[in-house]
């Protein structure tokens, strides 16, 4: 039982995030640095928050494909709202996080009312939101962010970038509703056997649009970020971050056939991830070499896992 | 009468657990040899390695005169063993024809497939099955589970089969076609094949094995001609002890009236259906299968909602439109499918038996670990589960084990009303019997009990009412005192004489 515990998905991929690191500490004298270490976290924080959600959503057996687009369709409202409807930039902040958590509703709406599967119902809304967005931006940036605004993306609170904080809160917040809570045993049930757990009276369809809104909000809340971070505004944000997203749950052992996965491995996917990111480019290996390294990583990885997590279910 | 199939001290373990142990295992030539057992006797793994799909760790294969350590699928094929599995495997978007020559379709000139032979072929194989009035070009997705099965061994003929293994086949046949099936084993059994039958049900076993084997924990308790056993002596050997009362449903006090159902209806499957359940009273269901039995269930349940007609729980007009909401007025429905309506599988005992009642081992939304797991202990307990504990996933319990962990999820609901759907279909006779006390004991503690049965010895044992649906319509209500198999059988039937159930 002990030997069965600690071959989990979550202690090999301790193992490896170690490893990892001391070899990329040996290979580059500016990788293991404080101020490098702190910088990759403020790096990993858009895609850490969506991954984080992210999980919930697989975990249910759903994936969704539309976070990218919601992103970068939360950002442009968030310009629109503060620089051409003139609204207080607090507000604006408050409406685009509502865009994006009504666009992760919808997406639950779809799944649950109309009975679309999850990849065909976000694969068009992906389409849909990123269309809705470069049809508001019109090609136009939104620039000129007053100061304190700059604190979130860019800022510190006691020495840590202000946005590792909100990811740490919300790792911490996500942790304990997916492993203690009621909602996290109806996620996992949902995911496991839907019928089932429809036949034992859940509320499975609640559950989702609740995740799938989360989803969202997880979304939009990473567009005010960004905007933060890079100080302004663009249509094109937030393309292809739902693969890294995936790519960063599907590597912490979450099943991609739902009923299985957590949120501490979601986080050590994630920071294997970027952690080969930096240390490889600070190593001087070309940045399409770390990508074959990352599909490499990934699939290893579920290989290792599958070797050892063999289950007496047939 | 030559041997076809013969096993030497075979044994097989997985994970550590010995499932076979040195069983000698033959079949001959003309010959029904049953296999008898109680789940997790042995009796899946020993015919699976006669059909290729496990390898034995120890022990030979002889099928003629050749010898093996293990069987690939294919070799098992090329020897004439064909198995015939209790989840049907076919292929539901292709034609009755295309099913059957699967993977060994006749070819003709170019290599190309040989289609009206193949249709010829079909329509031979099927008719020498008494089944002339199978299409073969109808999709095998929109036939009944007989007709289905029937596809499935005809397919194990056109492989010129000389051993037919046969897994269960009337756990989801209704009596009629039993009846029929029945008739081709013994057809099948003139012309010299030889049939290994694997069943719960022993008047079946009566009617047509030349030979019975029984399995106990995975060691052969001894094979016998038909003519030597009794009912009992096989009970006792599968069980190790003697079994005396079947279906021991106790006297309970019967008390008020707690479900009221008038003119309910859904679709065209639940027509105008009206009765009362009351406390303490067992009412059993019969009826063919698809006369509607599982729908009623399911619309009480609120899965399928009523389209018109009233329910009232406990003297108050309800509308239930969820199970969320029957169940939050104290109705529990145990399924007719375990695996994938009553049992999250991946997940342990405790998880399963929390989960109708989340808030029970809840502190606000926190679910206390230590609780729940007391909780299933406790129902592990009451209810006689055979486990390791609370921790077990369900998926590695036997089927009379998992049934107990659907009704302890159930029961911590506190049920008022308890619907149980085919409660103790393919479960072995000891956990049927413990099962059916349970049963009683609920209804002695003054539960409602619905049971749905396909089984009529089950229904007439445990019921005090019973109702019989044809149609999707109420046939007859039969007190316990009228009951007899004639009066229910002839319900069952009834109008049916000039309409065939499909």
């Amino acid at each position: 039982m002990t030997i069965k515990k600690l071959l989990r998905h979550e202690t090999i991929l301790a193992v490896l995030v170690v490893l990892a690191l001391i070899v990329l500490a040996a290979q580059s004298p500016r990788f293991f640095t404080v101020d490098n270490l702190l910088n990759q976290g403020r790096l990993m924080t858009e895609v850490g928050l969506i991954a984080i959600v992210m999980t919930f959503v697989i975990v249910t057996g759903g994936i969704d494909l539309s976070v990218g687009s919601i992103l970068g369709m939360s950002a442009i409202m968030l310009g629109v709202f503060w620089k051409n409807f003139g609204l207080p930039l607090e507000l604006a902040i408050f409406l685009a996080l509502m865009v994006g958590t009504l666009a992760g509703l919808f997406n639950g709406l779809i799944i649950t009312r109309f009975k679309v599967p999850p990849l065909i119902a976000t694969l068009g809304t992906l389409a849909l939101y990123r269309g809705i967005a470069e049809g508001v931006s019109q090609a136009r940036s939104v620039r000129g962010y007053p100061d304190w605004f700059y604190v979130l993306g860019q800022g510190q609170v006691l020495g840590v970038p202000t946005q590792l904080w909100l990811l740490g809160i919300v790792a911490v917040v996500a942790a304990v509703i997916l492993g203690m809570t009621t909602w996290g045993r109806m996620t996992y049930a949902t995911g496991s056997n839907e019928t089932a757990a429809r036949f034992s009276g859940l509320r499975v369809d609640r559950v989702k649009l609740l995740i799938y809104s989360a989803s969202g909000f997880a979304a939009a809340l990473a567009a005010v970020i960004f905007v933060s971070r890079v100080s302004t505004t663009r249509s094109d944000m937030g393309t292809g971050v739902e693969l890294d997203a995936i790519t960063a749950v599907v590597l912490g052992g979450t099943s991609i056939f739902g009923g299985r996965g957590t949120i501490i491995g979601t986080l050590l996917g994630l920071i294997l991830i970027q952690a080969l990111k930096n240390g490889l480019s600070l190593a001087g290996v070309k940045s399409d070499g770390t990508i074959v390294l990352i599909g490499a990583v990934l699939i290893l990885t579920i290989l290792i896992s599958n070797l050892f997590h063999r289950d007496g279910t047939r | 009468m030559t041997v076809e199939v013969r096993l030497e001290r075979v044994s097989k373990s997985f994970g550590g657990v010995r499932v076979l142990r040195d069983v000698d295992f033959d079949v001959r030539a003309g010959e029904v040899h049953a296999l008898l057992g109680e789940n997790g006797a042995g009796k899946s793994t020993l015919i699976k390695i006669i059909a290729g799909v496990h390898a034995p760790d120890t022990g030979l294969i002889h099928i003629g005169d050749q010898q093996f350590r293990a069987l690939s699928p294919r070799e098992a094929r090329k020897g004439g063993i064909a198995t015939v599995y209790q989840e049907l495997l076919l292929f539901p978007e292709l034609t009755v024809t295309e099913n059957i020559f699967l993977g060994n379709a006749p070819r003709g000139r170019l290599n190309m497939l040989d289609w009206q032979q193949m249709r010829r072929r079909a329509r031979q194989l099927l008719d020498s099955l008494d089944s002339p009035d199978l299409d073969v070009d109808a999709k095998v997705g929109s036939l009944s589970v007989a007709n289905r099965q029937r596809v499935e061994i005809a397919k194990a003929l056109s492989q010129d089969a000389r051993v037919v293994i046969m897994d269960e086949p009337t756990a989801a046949l209704a009596d009629a076609d039993v009846e029929r099936l029945m008739a081709v084993i013994k057809r099948l059994r003139e012309r010299g094949v030889a049939i290994i039958y694997v069943s719960h049900k022993l008047p079946e076993i009566f009617a047509l094995a030349d030979r019975v084997t029984v399995l106990r924990d995975g060691a052969l308790i001894g094979t016998r001609p038909i003519a030597e056993v009794t009912e009992q002596t096989l009970v006792a050997m599968m069980v190790g002890r003697e079994i005396d009362h079947m279906f021991p449903k106790a006297e309970a006090a019967i008390g008020e009236t707690i479900l009221k159902v008038r003119n309910l209806s859904y679709g065209q499957r639940v027509k105008d259906i009206s009765f009362d359940l009351r406390r303490g009273e067992i009412v059993g269901v019969a009826g063919l299968v698809g006369a509607g039995r599982t729908e009623l269930a399911l619309t009480i349940f609120g899965i399928t909602p009523a389209d018109s007609g009233t329910i009232e729980v406990d003297g108050k007009p309800v509308r239930i439109l969820s199970p969320r909401q029957a169940r939050n007025l104290g109705i529990a429905y145990v399924p007719e499918d375990r695996g994938l309506q009553g049992l999250v599988r991946p997940m342990t005992i405790a998880q399963n038996t929390s989960m109708a009642a989340l808030r029970h081992v809840a502190s606000g939304i926190f679910i206390s670990l230590t609780r729940e797991a007391r909780q299933a202990v406790e129902a592990i307990a009451s209810l006689g589960v055979r486990a390791r504990g609370p921790d077990q996933v369900v998926a590695q319990l036997s089927g009379g084990n998992q049934q107990k962990v659907v009704l302890g999820k159930w029961l911590e609901t506190h049920p008022l009303i308890l619907i149980m759907d085919e409660p103790t279909r393919g479960i072995d006779v000891g956990a049927k019997a413990e099962i059916h006390a349970l049963m009683s004991r609920l209804a002695k503690e003054g539960m409602a009990i619905l049971m749905i049965s396909s089984e009529l010895p089950e229904v007439l044992g445990m019921s005090d009412r019973i109702l019989v649906m044809h149609g999707g319509r109420l046939a007859a209500t039969i007190d316990r005192a009228d009951a007899t198999p004639e009066t229910v059988g002839a319900a069952m039937t009834q109008a049916g004489a000039a309409g065939v159930a499909a």
